[in-house]
């Protein structure tokens, strides 16, 4: 009924060139956002640089907008997305940070899943009563919680007090093996290298938590909400008459329906889950495109113009790439929809 | 007289809602021997729905509270039961099917999963892998102890095949044995080529479809008890008498007592063996079905089988009962329904009406007492 | 034809409706809300208290401000002294190693913060909202409208992929260093997820009966879609509203952390400090166990504020929920490339019964 692997292809891949236009969309605000209404944007983002790289700037910037856009946007399709101050090509450099940060949100999504969906399930069972409200409360903590003030306090307090490691993604700077994904667990576990994966996963708890605590309140309200409609449907009624335990109708039946809307709110908070990564990496010295934009912008140190605008492109990417995921996910799971 | 399959005894149920406290079900007490298809009748908001989900304890116990009464089924009160083991009772024991099968079929598993789950948990029952509510009597085993002497063959069933029966039950069911449980059901409510819907989901199937699978699902436990909650109530008028005609079929094979509940006295005529009348959240009459639709003891039924429309007849405006139900909020002093009865005396405003009594035919082994909550029975005769 | 499925309790006696007055039920509504929910009444009463100092301490702070902003209080004290509770003369959040007291550089950076917040989340509504009218009402393919309502949902899609933080960030580094600047990149991060609230609100509503039977009656199209739009999009606007000044004010405090050329701390001249300005000052300028207060402080002022706003939105939510499910519901239809005005396939089908 509409539903076949074929009609599955056929509903991505529309999707995919619908991409397309956003994905260019992405670009040309980028360009505007950076190169618009810049006042002495050469002295700003190469501040210590040579004479003659300063006047190629000025040039460059002296330009109408749309050669300025086109020269800007040509060798980005060919893989050329700039340089940084020591002309080290972007591109790549961003390439092996960007794993890094795909392992983090992973993480933190999983956190999120394994303890923000039950967390939204008790919150229904118990509507309106104590334990409701906590879940309420712990969530909304973490919502209030500014990026920052959680990496802190957790890098100064809770990373010595539970015994974790607080910087970096291993306890040494350059493991013994290849980095092959760049992805501190997944190289370690590819190389065969237990002890070194345990370290890595070690690494990852503090900030997958911080990230996963401050962004929790989106999985546990949705599920609150979907499980909240779906409790008094006669379905479940349905499941207890066969005389299913309370957890089997909660999580088999109930959940199953009500996860619907909580994976694709889920995957359109990727956004939420980003933003929160560039100040995390930075504070827990996790080696990810967050981190390489947080140094990009000039936060600390020299800035780096064109792997600041690589940064956000990817970015946007990502959560582009996370909306269609959540779009196709929702199609999957809810058995009604047609992949026309 | 064998052990009534349920038997409610003087039941009341109260919604505590942030207005105040609703008495939704009143002093009602009914019995349902094995075998017996008992059919509850009365219009909307009379409790009947209440009382029907209440039996298992099915609505949500904080806005819900089962005031006083027993419910005793297979011998055991499940009011005190504790919600944790509230599941072993329900399936195996007490099975439901509901109004509006789209609803109540699950939208996000396949026909085929919905009733193997069912199966899958009577199996693990029967098999010992969950517990019971109420242990069955255990089956002599032949292989494991010396010989039983006669008065011991004598009293216990007896299983054939002893050791093989055992390992025979524990073996697990491979996906093939569902499959063809599955099936089998779904010919027992008379779906034909039943393999070309195990894939397919609920909103991919008919209403009439959807009903006969809720009905298989329901069956395949081998409830003792069925409670079937207006099953019809939401099915076009032809497709209503296929799935009554199977019901009805269905009661023959399957041994189960029904709790019936409909507003439509045309269905419950047809179902069912007795009938209890409601009103108000109280039951006003109750009695095998010839007797309470030939020969009415409560004014209450005596005006609702007038005001069925007859096809053949073309004299004047239709009959009605005058007014409207009660809120259960402020119920009517005395008798609930004195206000819309023609035959009210001063009694019935100040004294509340009374117990179901006995108002002409004694039971039998088989039929109940025919029983009326009116002070003045005898009267009901005489209306016109 | 049907009978519902449970014979739900009929509604209790007689409501006293008293003919009139029309916001008496709008406070009973909200009294109830309040009531079923103590953490959002305590989230109210939080909101209410920190409004109401915000005014204070910008009408007259020397009844709530010890000492001014950059002044220092003479303490010079190494290391500084801690809480000390007693009124008057002491500093209960203490002070930095120059001198500032920080309790009142909290106090005086709250009513930039909250108006910040506000006046961003407004700015966001105000833009958003009417660009979500706009691509609601005129969105017929194929004419002059329904052009523009696409090159607004594109655009808003295109918005909406970057990550607030990221592209508050970005405008910053380009347009340079300032508060106005700041406000204007979060302004222009926030206004997409209004433009989606109301548009998907607009498309609900249009399509009512009794909408569609009041246009047939011949009343103006424009003015009963106002009237009927405006009423029902207010309860999820108020919602969100609430919630975002509570965001808002996190990301901007984020921005004001990470690029803390931002809002200058210590603040010059007439200007106020800001908690974000603040902690970064203080955690790259000072050891934090010597220390710690002058980051902790703002960072709980921060927090506490969030957190307000938070559970009040959060519980006025909870009552206003079926819209905002439904706006929900709307925003999370893919940003991947947006979704064709009304024919998303990925949109719930109503499931039609039978």
């Amino acid at each position: 009924m509409g539903r076949s692997s074929e009609d599955l292809a056929i509903f991505i891949g529309r999707r995919l060139l619908q991409l397309i236009p956003v994905l260019i969309g992405v670009i040309v605000l980028t360009f505007l956002a950076t190169h618009v209404g810049a006042i002495d944007p050469c002295a700003r983002w190469f501040p210590k640089a040579h004479m003659d790289t300063i006047a190629r700037c000025q040039a460059q910037f002296r330009e109408p907008l749309v050669v300025q856009f086109f020269q800007y946007f040509v060798p980005l399709l060919h893989g050329n997305w700039g340089a940084d101050e020591y002309q080290n090509p972007v591109l790549p450099q961003i390439a092996a940070h960007v794993p890094a940060t795909v392992e983090l949100v992973l993480a933190a999504l999983a956190i999120m899943i394994v303890i923000g969906i039950p967390l939204g399930v008790i919150a229904a069972q118990y509507a309106g009563r104590w334990p409701d409200h906590l879940v309420r409360l712990f969530y909304l903590s973490g919502w209030a919680t500014p990026t920052y003030v959680g990496a802190i306090v957790a890098a100064i307090y809770l990373g010595p007090y539970l015994g974790l490691p607080t910087s970096g993604d291993f306890s040494v700077i350059n493991p013994p093996f290849p980095q092959r994904t760049h992805m501190s667990v997944v190289d370690a576990l590819l190389a065969g290298n237990l002890p070194y994966a345990i370290d890595a996963l070690s690494h990852l708890v503090l900030p997958a938590s911080v990230l996963a605590f401050i962004n929790m309140g989106i999985a546990t309200r949705m599920t609150r909400t979907s499980m909240l409609e779906v409790l008094p449907l006669d379905f479940v009624k349905s499941a207890r008459m066969k005389g299913l335990s309370n957890l089997a109708v909660l999580y088999k039946h109930a959940l199953r329906n009500a996860l619907i809307t909580t994976t694709t709110v889920l995957g359109v908070t990727a956004g939420g889950l980003l933003a929160g990564t560039v100040v995390i990496e930075e504070v827990f010295n996790w080696p990810g495109i967050g981190s390489y934009a947080f140094q990009a912008m000039g936060a600390t140190g020299l800035p780096n113009f064109d792997g600041a605008i690589g940064a956000v492109i990817v970015f946007a990417i990502a959560v582009v790439i996370a909306n269609l995921i959540a779009d196709v996910l929702y199609g999957v799971l809810d058995p009604r929809v047609e992949w026309r | 007289m064998t052990e009534p399959v349920l038997s409610v005894e003087h039941l009341s149920v109260d919604y505590l809602v942030a207005a105040g406290r609703f008495r939704a079900v009143t002093d009602v007490s009914l019995s349902i021997p094995p075998g017996r298809v008992v059919g509850i009748v009365g219009e909307t908001g009379c409790g009947k729905s209440t009382l029907a989900q209440a039996i298992p304890r099915l609505i949500p116990e904080p806005p819900a509270k089962i005031e006083s009464g027993r419910i005793v089924f297979q011998g055991t009160d499940l009011v005190p039961v504790p919600a944790h083991r509230l599941p072993l009772v329900r399936g195996t024991g007490i099975g439901m099917i509901f109004q509006e099968p789209l609803n109540s079929l699950n939208p996000a598993y396949r026909v085929y999963d919905q009733i193997a789950e069912a199966i899958q948990i009577r199996h693990w029952r029967e098999q010992g892998i969950l517990p019971v509510f109420r242990p069955g009597p255990t089956p002599f085993d032949y292989s494991r102890r010396p010989m039983p002497g006669t008065a011991e063959v004598l009293s216990k069933p007896i299983v054939p095949g002893g050791a093989t029966a055992e390992a025979a039950q524990r073996r697990l069911r491979t996906r093939a044995d569902y499959r063809r449980e599955v099936l089998e059901y779904l010919r027992l409510v008379r779906i034909n080529d039943p393999e070309t819907i195990l894939h397919l989901y609920p909103h991919e199937l008919s209403g009439g479809m959807r009903q006969r699978i809720m009905i298989a699902m329901a069956l395949s436990e081998k409830p003792s008890l069925l409670i079937a909650d207006e099953p019809t109530s939401a099915l076009d008028v032809t497709i209503q008498a296929q799935v009554l005609t199977l019901m009805k079929e269905l009661i023959d094979e399957v041994h189960a007592s029904i709790l019936f509940i409909s507003h439509d006295l045309g269905v419950i005529a047809e179902m069912a063996d007795d009938l209890g009348v409601m009103y108000a959240g109280r039951l006003v009459e109750f009695g095998p079905v010839e007797a309470v639709f030939h020969a009415p003891r409560h004014p209450y039924t005596k005006a609702l089988l007038r005001s069925i429309p007859s096809r053949y007849k073309d004299d004047g405006p239709l009959p009605s009962i005058p007014g409207s139900v009660p809120s259960l909020a402020n119920p009517p002093p005395g008798c609930r329904f004195h206000p819309r009865c023609p035959i009210a005396r001063p009694v019935c405003a100040q004294e509340p009406a009374p117990p179901l009594r006995e108002v002409g035919s004694t039971p039998t082994a088989d039929a109940p007492a025919h029983t009326s909550a009116c002070h003045f029975a005898a009267e009901v005769e005489q209306l016109p | 034809m049907a009978a519902p499925v449970i014979d739900a309790p009929p509604p209790v006696g007689p409501v006293a409706t008293r003919p009139g007055v029309r916001w008496i039920p709008a406070v009973r509504g909200f009294y109830r809300i309040m009531r079923s929910n103590p953490l959002s009444f305590v989230g109210f009463l939080l909101v209410v208290a920190i409004l109401v100092l915000s005014a204070l301490v910008v009408v007259d702070p020397h009844a709530v401000v010890p000492y001014g902003a950059s002044q220092q209080t003479g303490a010079y004290t190494a290391p500084p002294t801690l809480f000390r509770w007693p009124p008057g003369g002491a500093h209960p959040f203490g002070t930095d190693g120059g001198s500032l007291d920080i309790y009142s550089e909290v106090l005086l950076a709250l009513p930039l913060d909250v108006g910040i917040g506000v006046l961003i989340a407004g700015l966001a509504l105000i833009l958003g909202g009417a660009l979500g009218l706009v691509a609601g009402f005129w969105d017929r393919p194929g004419t002059l409208g329904g052009v523009g309502s696409a090159v607004i949902l594109r655009t808003t899609d295109v918005f909406l992929a970057f990550p607030s933080l990221v592209l508050g960030l970005a405008i910053v580094a380009a347009l340079g260093p300032g508060l106005w600047q700041v406000i204007l990149a979060v302004t222009i991060t926030w206004w997409p997820y209004y433009v989606r609230l109301v548009r998907g609100e607009v498309l609900a509503i249009k399509h009512l009966p009794y909408v569609v039977a009041a246009r047939a009656a011949g009343v103006g199209e424009g003015r009963i879609l106002l009237r009927h739009v405006l009423r029902n999009v207010l309860e999820p606007i108020v919602v969100y509203f609430t919630l975002d000044i509570g965001t808002i004010l996190v990301t901007f405090s984020t921005i004001a952390y990470v690029i803390p050329q931002g809002v200058p701390y210590p603040p010059v001249g007439a200007a106020r400090p800001e908690w974000g300005s603040m902690m970064s000052y203080y955690y790259g300028n000072a050891l934090f166990s010597q220390e710690w207060w002058a980051i902790v402080f703002p960072a709980l002022a921060i927090f506490v504020t969030a957190l307000s706003f938070s559970l009040l939105g959060d519980g006025l939510r909870d009552v206003l929920d079926p819209r905002t499910r439904r706006a929900l519901a709307e925003t999370s239809t893919s940003a991947a490339g947006g979704t064709p005005v009304g024919a998303s396939t990925a949109s719930v089908h109503p499931t039609e019964g039978g």
